[in-house]
């Protein structure tokens, strides 16, 4: 029985991300294209909905190139690399309370109710920087090598910010668990959720939007492809399903990161005023949360323009790794004296 | 040699948040706006007289070619789109065209048949839309070029005023 | 289940490790040991280490590993041609050696074990019963009792990083107008 109920969970759970990732591709040129004064994809099925559909088909059926000199191994492993961490993190996401559908207990509304999650969902997408220097490296093209490198060097240096930023939210909340961490922020009051704790939670939650920005290589942040310098960085080789893969794991991955801000900041599931909400409410707030980080992500994409490579360095080391610091000693103090 | 004079900028503009936040604005102000984009084949393209399309041919209102054959059109050609073979005919005019030929993916709709014509035979038309699956099928023969006059109307009364300013 | 998994992961990082030693493509090398930690990292989770898992992959894999690959991605590594001819050929000095620190190592190893007292069946043995907190217990170990040592392997770790710093950081050959220039402005 319980192993039927994982199943069903599962398969919502990454049926959900999947679609999630589908949809970003739209929303991402949909909303471009608004922002630009422009009209977007609309000629897949009505105001072009099913564009992703159609993009998925022709990926398929795209010719699969393997460049000269590639490293054979290593250029199929780097997509899998690219993907897999961002939809292995997805399971430990709490996406609702205590759950029971039509009388049956279905538990905490997530694949695993790991005590490490959040370290879980770290260590994985710490992994995730493979997938791009692995695709730099074995495609044999100066261009893609450079992507690779850039990408390894930026993603050691925010991956510290991103930690200790999450670590303030840890000393908040006393745990490391996804769910214990909703949970101290669902009493029903929304300014309990740690966005809202003083000073500490506004820098908390600034500094770990930037930082997710640079680990999923977005805009300002994504020198790993920076067309003008680099053709398409560390992808610039790869065509056919292996490019959607590298596509699919770039979405999925911001995805995870807007569940997560939600859950560190804004509270995961908990809705306003109402503590213990029914699941459907609790997934449809969880969702809302999420929506408008994923919004953001498209948002701040086509307003910034890129960062030079000297300046991302800088503020990764000189600005953000310091307030970093010092907001976590922060967080202690007013632990300690609350 | 300019020497641009960088403005001093303010702290709310070094510390770049107050900023991102004002871009931000913006662009989320901007995808309310109307769309400019035009649904091109749904959405026709404004034409008018002016408009310089492919060039045509002119049929007169007792159904014969305008053309006569003159060849000043092909001589004129930059591009040498145009192929005109030419024949005895009956009419007053004597010559007609057997072969009128404009290769379109060669034509670069300059207008100079136009202007080289002295029978006001030939008019760049409205027509612009050009598709085809092989090259052959884009060699526009005299059937494919032809256009009654009244359908060239305005563009033959532009001309006409246009050169009567000369 | 969890002794097949066991195995699968054993024999994963033993013959990964395997693979760093004998791949000819140093980057191929890095990977094989990132699949060996994982697998390692496996082990722990089997065994009920969820934290020390976790830690394995996010220091080994996400930050350690990635400086690796780094640094071997940028590095000369020589003629192909020679080094496919290299491949294969053991130098007797090598090989020597080689057996050698693995021999004493495995002896080492094998005495270890031999004179621990293990408990079998040693999967039972370690899950963590009765809901308690690994995190919370490692958490209390490493700050109550352990906190002298563990702030002082945290302060040994800062001292070594500043000296590789001080060490590693190459004099620059400045012309001498500007260095002198500098050390007046000091001065």
């Amino acid at each position: 029985m319980s192993f039927v109920i994982i199943l069903i969970k599962a398969s919502l759970i990454y049926g959900g991300l999947l679609g999630t990732a589908a949809a970003m591709t739209l929303a991402e040129r949909k909303i471009s294209a608004w922002m630009q004064l422009r009209i977007g994809p609309n000629r897949v099925g009505p105001g072009g909905v099913l564009q992703p559909l159609a993009d998925g088909v022709k990926f398929i059926f795209k010719e699969e190139v393997t460049p000269d000199g590639a490293n054979k191994g290593l250029f199929r492993l780097g997509p899998i690399m690219a993907a897999a961490p961002a939809m292995l993190t997805i399971a430990v996401i709490p996406f609702a309370g205590e759950t029971t559908i039509f009388g049956i207990d279905f538990g905490l509304l997530s694949l695993t109710d790991l005590d490490i999650g959040l370290l879980f969902v770290l260590a994985l997408s710490g992994l995730s920087v493979y997938g791009v220097i692995l695709g730099g490296w074995a495609s044999n093209s100066k261009y893609s090598l450079l992507g690779g490198l850039r990408a390894s060097a930026q993603m050691v240096s925010y991956e510290l910010s991103l930690i200790m930023t999450a670590l303030t939210v840890v000393a908040l909340s006393g745990s490391m668990n996804l769910r214990e961490i909703v949970e101290v922020q669902n009493t029903g009051n929304f300014l309990d959720w740690h966005c809202f704790t003083p000073v500490v939670g506004q820098v908390g939650l600034i500094l770990f939007v930037i930082t997710t920005f640079a680990e999923t290589n977005r805009h300002p942040f994504d020198f790993a492809e920076c067309e003008p310098e680099l053709v398409g960085g560390f992808h610039t080789e790869y065509s056919s399903m292996k490019f959607a893969l590298f596509f699919l794991g770039e979405y999925c991955a911001m995805t995870v990161m807007a569940c997560l801000t939600t859950v560190l900041f804004l509270g995961g599931y908990s809705v306003p005023f109402w503590e213990d909400a029914p699941w459907i409410v609790q997934v449809g707030t969880f969702m809302t949360k999420t929506a408008f980080f994923l919004f953001l992500f498209i948002w701040v994409r086509w307003t910034l323009p890129r960062f030079r490579y000297d300046q991302l360095m800088n503020l990764g080391w000189k600005i953000f790794f310091p307030i970093a610091l010092a907001n976590l000693l922060l967080a202690g103090a007013v632990i300690s004296l609350s | 040699m300019v020497v641009v004079q960088r403005r001093e900028l303010t702290f709310w503009e070094r510390i770049y948040l107050p900023e991102i936040f004002r871009g931000l604005a913006i662009t989320f102000k901007k995808m309310f706006e109307p769309r400019v984009t035009r649904q091109y084949p749904e959405e026709a393209l404004p034409t008018n007289e002016v408009t310089r399309g492919q060039p045509r041919l002119v049929v007169k209102d007792d159904g014969n070619i305008a053309c006569v054959s003159c060849g000043l059109c092909e001589a004129a050609c930059p591009a040498y789109a145009i192929t005109i073979d030419s024949q005895e005919t009956e009419r007053f005019i004597e010559r007609e065209p057997e072969r009128f030929e404009i290769d379109m993916l060669r034509c670069i709709l300059c207008g100079f048949c136009e202007e080289a014509c002295p029978k006001e035979a030939i008019f760049m038309s409205d027509e612009l839309e050009l598709a085809n699956t092989t090259r052959q099928g884009l060699v526009y023969d005299m059937k494919q070029l032809e256009r009654p006059a009244s359908t060239l109307k305005p563009r033959i009364d532009y001309v006409r005023r246009i050169n009567d300013r000369w | 289940m969890v002794d097949l998994l066991f195995y699968v992961a054993a024999a994963v990082s033993v013959l990964c490790a395997l693979g760093v030693v004998v791949s000819a493509n140093p980057v191929q090398s890095v990977m094989m040991l990132l699949g060996s930690f994982t697998g390692i990292a496996l082990i722990y989770l089997l065994a009920g280490f969820q934290f020390l898992a976790a830690i394995q992959i996010l220091v080994y894999g996400g930050a350690i590993m990635v400086l690796f690959l780094f640094v071997v991605m940028l590095l000369n590594q020589g003629d192909p041609v020679a080094l496919a001819r290299e491949q294969g050929v053991l130098h007797k000095e090598q090989l020597a050696g080689g057996l050698a620190v693995a021999g004493s190592a495995l002896a080492v190893l094998l005495v270890a074990v031999a004179r621990t007292d293990l408990p079998r069946p040693i999967f039972g043995y370690l899950w963590p019963e009765g809901g308690l907190d690994p995190l919370l217990g490692m958490a209390q170990a490493m700050f109550g009792p352990y906190v002298l040592a563990f702030e002082g392997a945290s302060v040994l770790l800062l001292a070594t990083a500043v000296g590789v710093m001080t060490l590693a950081k190459r004099q620059r050959n400045k012309p001498v107008a500007a260095a002198s220039t500098s050390e007046e402005a000091s001065a």
